[in-house]
């Protein structure tokens, strides 16, 4: 009965109720939509870093990660497969990588590097040297000189395809070992500074160069699927800790291996929500407002109301029921909004090149693409709705208080 | 004039209450924007005075070319006399000599390549955090020649501890061989790990010494008063050191130049957090369209009312106009000094964020945020809200020409 | 490398010059001509930029294509500061804090004793004969002397940063110069030797210098103030414990 009172009465003045959906409209799209972009940002943001090389998993010895150096290598390769394939679901792909400091030099210049000894068709499918090469060709596994490079790194040694490089580093036995290649693939990255620092061998080569034998210096396994809070990550690695048993291993989500990326993902969801809340109370004003208006309007109506033996609760209750059907069909048409709005841009993305340079230096990516979360669209819609229905109080409580004199003498 | 602008004023207190409100949803925008932009300013300001504080400072001097290629000799010949200048220069807080040389750092296990500092243990205690960095051991004393500071990953990798010996090895600045066994004294945690790995710091004499430097150095970091200073030193120090006393050699970069990465960040915040101001603007915006929107549909009689005793639309217009510009103008200067208000407490108080201390101090910023008010943060945001304010009451105010008296009385 | 060596070395029996040597033999007699089985001499090295220079005294052992041993013994601050270079390993040692350190690969690169020659180079001495095809691009007569000119091509896989190296060659088998070129094929460095004189018992070429092609006031020079050339020297000379305590 209250809601269909209520609902006769928003339609009854259809210009307000239209202007006092606008504002809700705007303030839940704006919601909606920065969400998306922010959390559009932080998904490639995440994507990225653990396609340059960190994996949703990776396996190293315990000592690796602080010094990262040849000797904290892992040598039971056999045991590692094992736990690998036993404790992980068909279709988690993984690959070994040896991944030592080195240096690199040609005739002119020279200069530390990152050398990634890779097994070429795994890898591909791992991380994002598998679609970086821009020129050139990708490694395979019988090459046995031949290496790729980052644009930037081609740039910064001021060489090209087919030119040699050579690399130097320490072996197993702390002798210098060094070698020739030939450059035969040059890949782009997000950033200039991954560009610069990695550069790729095949696993083979790389470890008859360190003299390695079979050992590796990682393990980088990718889930099917980003989880962006980690859960799937964890109950993975715990499985296959406990599947290696050994603790020389150390076994580690992206969320271990990027304390920063997970620092930022936090921080970044606590001022959305802080963000939707300012836009509410931005928002909230001209709901209070224009509903404050709409009462004062009708005081006849509630005073004849009054009289007519209506208590007060009964008014409040049907102004919160409209100031209801009004937030209910914002939200409702605001989400729609957001959800077009969204879909219109995510199609191409929007293209933050221009920003290219302080972006790629934060790891920010160079094309965003929008993406609506379920947790936020409900953390929007609540926070409107609740907090509408929170400040529709104040105009009802006005209404409620109207009496039948001064009601009636109005006009 | 003065009397649309009266009648104006006394039209918006007839009906306070819509009146508070919609002052209070200008006052609230302005507000929250003076507090964010001065809050953004505020941690960018943090961010580079605490980045300058652990090693670039505001400004530094060096010999021409040492920024791009820090060759030992590019050095600056007579350090005495740069001193005896920067104290002379006002807006400078304080400053201090360094030197740097590249060495093979070795303990009994290890050999890493990397840059020794030079450090004058009592200036490079103003001018930079180093020494409330050290976290086990103690910080360097004025005479100290061979004691060492280091960084914390550092010591782990070479795998050494305090009071363990350190063996340095690098070229003099005469090309002879410097060579020294340094004891370690100290090992400082910055939480920035390229700085934690590759730092090693001594007592500026004893490097001098070692590397032959005679009186010379390779920098003279200087702290200014304040970020606001920093160009003003810098211009002082060309045009009256550099040009004139024999310091043709040297230049003076500042903390962009020095660290280009930074400013590009901040410049990159800056666009992400202008965008949230926009989309704030335009729901503000929205919000304060309604309201004179609303009004002006609830004068709908009033106005007939005045255009049938000889009032012109457009003088109508105008009157509604000036109502929108006294309730901006209260509801932005509101806005302003609550916002002021709030702004000057935290910058006071500091504002503790809980979750984000790894984020922060990767950046080497501590765990507490300080907004910062300035001219520009405390007027950018409420002159975009005066804008777009009046933009959007622009549009209700237009409505009123399209008005006819004999409908707009009829109307409730 | 293979320019320090060639500072170092010289054969014992001179080699009479020969109509038709391959290039090959050519580069190797030379290089053996240098080198010598053993040597030992005391070089000034000097090192000069444009707007500074820097001279040091140095004693060199060498001993068969890779081992040797440089001791600086002026000035007398840097005295008894020491490289050994042994099998494929170096080493330095500092009497001022008497520890004897093993370059890592990043030191590889990075300049010997401030000169225009790297760590590397050192290490590499026997690099020009292992690692190098030659060919003979013509012959002329100079001074009544032939010299032979050669280009030498790196082999495909050989660890070595230069694109191409040029020798001059003369006819008695005494280096003249080499020139180092980068992939393009343009000059990178130039070694030159001339004063070619009767030292240590054979005609060696006492003055040598090293410099950047697009910096010629860049360079590094040797002057051989002595040279004796010996059949053997005892290995214990190319040892840890004698870098520490060479006689000088």
């Amino acid at each position: 009965m209250v809601a269909i009172l209520a609902w006769r009465n928003i339609w009854r003045n259809p210009r307000r109720t239209i202007v006092i959906l606008l504002a809700v409209i705007i303030g839940v799209w704006s919601m909606i939509f920065l969400g998306a972009l922010m959390r559009g940002m932080e998904t490639e943001m995440v994507r990225n870093s653990i396609s340059t090389l960190t994996g949703s998993i990776q396996i190293h010895h315990r000592e690796y990660r602080n010094d990262p150096v040849v000797e904290n290598c892992m040598d039971g390769i056999d045991k590692l497969n094992q736990a690998l394939s036993t404790s992980l679901d068909p279709g988690i792909l993984w690959a070994k990588r040896v991944r030592v400091n080195a240096i690199a030099s040609n005739a002119r210049h020279t200069g530390g590097v990152t050398l990634v000894g890779i097994e070429p068709e795994k890898e591909a499918k791992i991380s994002f040297i598998g679609k970086a090469m821009i020129s050139g060709r990708y490694l395979t596994t019988e090459d046995k000189n031949k290496i790729i490079v980052g644009r930037a790194f081609l740039k910064k040694f001021n060489t090209k395809i087919n030119n040699k490089l050579i690399l130097m580093s320490q072996d197993t036995q702390k002798e210098i070992a060094s070698k020739a290649f030939r450059i035969v693939g040059v890949f782009s990255a997000e950033s200039e500074a991954v560009e610069k620092q990695f550069i790729f061998i095949p696993l083979l080569q790389a470890a008859k160069m360190l003299k390695m034998g079979d050992s590796i210096s990682e393990v980088s396994i990718m889930l099917s699927r980003l989880d962006i809070t980690g859960k799937k990550e964890t109950l993975a690695a715990k499985r296959l800790t406990a599947a290696i048993a050994d603790d020389t291993y150390r076994v580690e989500t992206w969320q271990q291996l990027l304390p920063m990326m997970k620092a930022y993902l936090e921080m970044s969801g606590f001022f959305l929500y802080i963000w939707y809340f300012v836009v509410f109370v931005a928002m909230g004003f001209g709901i209070v407002n224009t509903s404050l208006m709409a009462i004062f309007e009708r005081m006849r109506e509630f005073g004849l109301m009054k009289a007519l033996g209506m208590r007060p609760f009964q008014i409040i209750k049907g102004v919160v029921t409209e100031t209801f059907f009004l937030l209910v069909i914002g939200i409702l048409a605001g989400n729609i909004l957001g959800f077009l709005s969204v879909a219109a841009i995510s199609k191409n993305g929007i293209d933050l090149s221009a920003l290219a340079a302080g972006a790629q230096m934060w790891g920010i990516p160079r094309k965003l693409y929008p993406e609506i979360w379920a947790q936020d669209v409900a953390v929007a819609g609540l926070v409107v709705l609740a907090l509408g229905l929170l400040v529709s109080l104040y105009p009802a409580f006005k209404a409620a208080r109207f009496t039948p004199t001064q009601a009636m003498r109005k006009n | 004039m003065s009397i649309e602008l009266k009648m104006a004023w006394r039209n918006i207190w007839r009906n306070p209450r819509r009146t508070l409100l919609t002052i209070s949803a200008i006052a609230f925008a302005s507000m929250i924007l003076v507090f964010m932009l001065s809050f953004q300013l505020g941690c960018y300001e943090t961010m580079i005075n605490t980045s300058v504080k652990i090693s670039t400072g505001h400004l530094q001097i060096q010999a021409k070319g040492y920024l791009k290629d820090k060759k030992m000799r590019l050095v600056i010949k007579d350090p005495e006399q740069v001193a005896k200048f920067l104290d002379t220069v006002e807006g400078i807080d304080t400053y201090t000599f360094r030197a740097n040389g590249f060495s093979l750092v070795s303990s009994d296990t290890r050999t890493y390549g990397v840059v020794v500092t030079g450090i004058d243990p009592l200036k490079e205690a103003h001018v930079s955090s180093i020494k409330s960095l050290v976290r086990k051991g103690s910080y360097l004393k004025e005479d100290d020649e061979t004691a060492a500071l280091i960084g914390e990953l550092l010591s782990h990798n070479l795998k050494v501890d305090i009071n363990d010996e350190l063996t340095i090895l690098g070229q003099g600045k005469d090309g002879s061989i410097a060579a020294a066994v340094l004891t370690i004294k100290g090992i400082f945690t910055s939480g920035i790990d390229e700085f934690d790995r590759n730092v090693i710091m001594m007592g500026l004499k004893g490097f001098q010494e070692i590397f032959s430097m005679g009186k010379s150095v390779h920098e003279a970091v200087i702290t200014a008063d304040s970020l606001g200073d920093v160009s003003m030193v810098k211009q002082e120090i060309q045009n009256n050191f550099l040009k004139i006393k024999g310091g043709e050699y040297l230049a003076v970069p500042d903390w962009m130049e020095i660290m280009p990465g930074l400013l590009q960040g901040i410049q990159m915040d800056l666009v992400s957090g202008i965008i949230m101001y926009i989309i704030l603007v335009i729901v503000v915006a929205f919000s304060i369209f309604n309201t004179f929107l609303m009004a002006i549909f609830e004068r709908t009689r009033e106005f007939g009312v005045m255009m049938a005793i000889g009032t012109t639309p457009s003088r109508i217009t105008k009157l509604v106009m000036f109502e929108s510009i006294c309730m901006t103008i209260v509801g932005i200067l509101l806005g302003i000094i609550i916002g002021s208000l709030v702004t000057l407490y935290f910058q006071n108080k500091g504002i503790y964020i809980a979750g984000t201390e790894d984020i922060l101090k990767q950046y080497g910023i501590p765990d507490r945020l300080y907004p910062r008010l300035s001219l520009i943060s405390a007027t950018a945001g409420p002159l975009v809200v005066f804008v777009i304010t009046f933009v959007s009451s622009v549009f209700p105010a237009l409505k009123i020409r399209k008005l006819k008296p004999v409908e707009a009385m009829n109307n409730i | 490398m293979k320019k320090l060596i060639l500072i170092v070395g010289i054969l014992f029996f001179a080699v009479s010059s020969q109509a038709q040597m391959t290039a090959e033999t050519i580069v190797k007699k030379a290089f053996d001509y240098w080198r010598g089985e053993a040597s030992v001499s005391t070089i000034t090295m000097t090192i000069h930029r444009p707007d500074w220079e820097r001279s040091m005294t140095i004693k060199a052992w060498t001993r068969g294509e890779s081992d040797s041993l440089f001791v600086i013994t002026n000035p007398a601050k840097d005295r008894g500061n020491s490289t050994l270079k042994a099998g494929k390993g170096m080493w330095i040692y500092n009497p001022k804090v008497n520890r004897v350190i093993k370059l890592p690969p990043s030191m590889m690169s990075q300049s010997w004793q401030g000169s225009d020659f790297s760590n590397n180079d050192l290490a590499k001495s026997d690099s020009l004969i292992k690692d190098y095809v030659h060919t003979l691009e013509d012959t002329k007569i100079v001074q009544d002397k032939k010299v032979y000119s050669i280009k030498s091509i790196p082999k495909p896989d050989a660890p070595v940063i230069w694109g191409m190296i040029k020798l001059k060659i003369r006819e008695d088998n005494i280096l003249l110069s080499e020139v180092f070129f980068d992939e393009d094929l343009e000059a990178v460095k130039i070694m030159t030797a001339w004063d070619i004189r009767m030292a240590g018992g054979k005609l060696f070429p006492l003055k040598w210098k090293m410099e950047k092609s697009d910096a010629k006031d860049e360079y590094t020079r040797f002057v051989y103030e002595k040279i004796d050339f010996k059949k053997s020297l005892n290995k214990n000379i190319f040892t840890r414990t004698h870098l520490k305590n060479p006689d000088i």
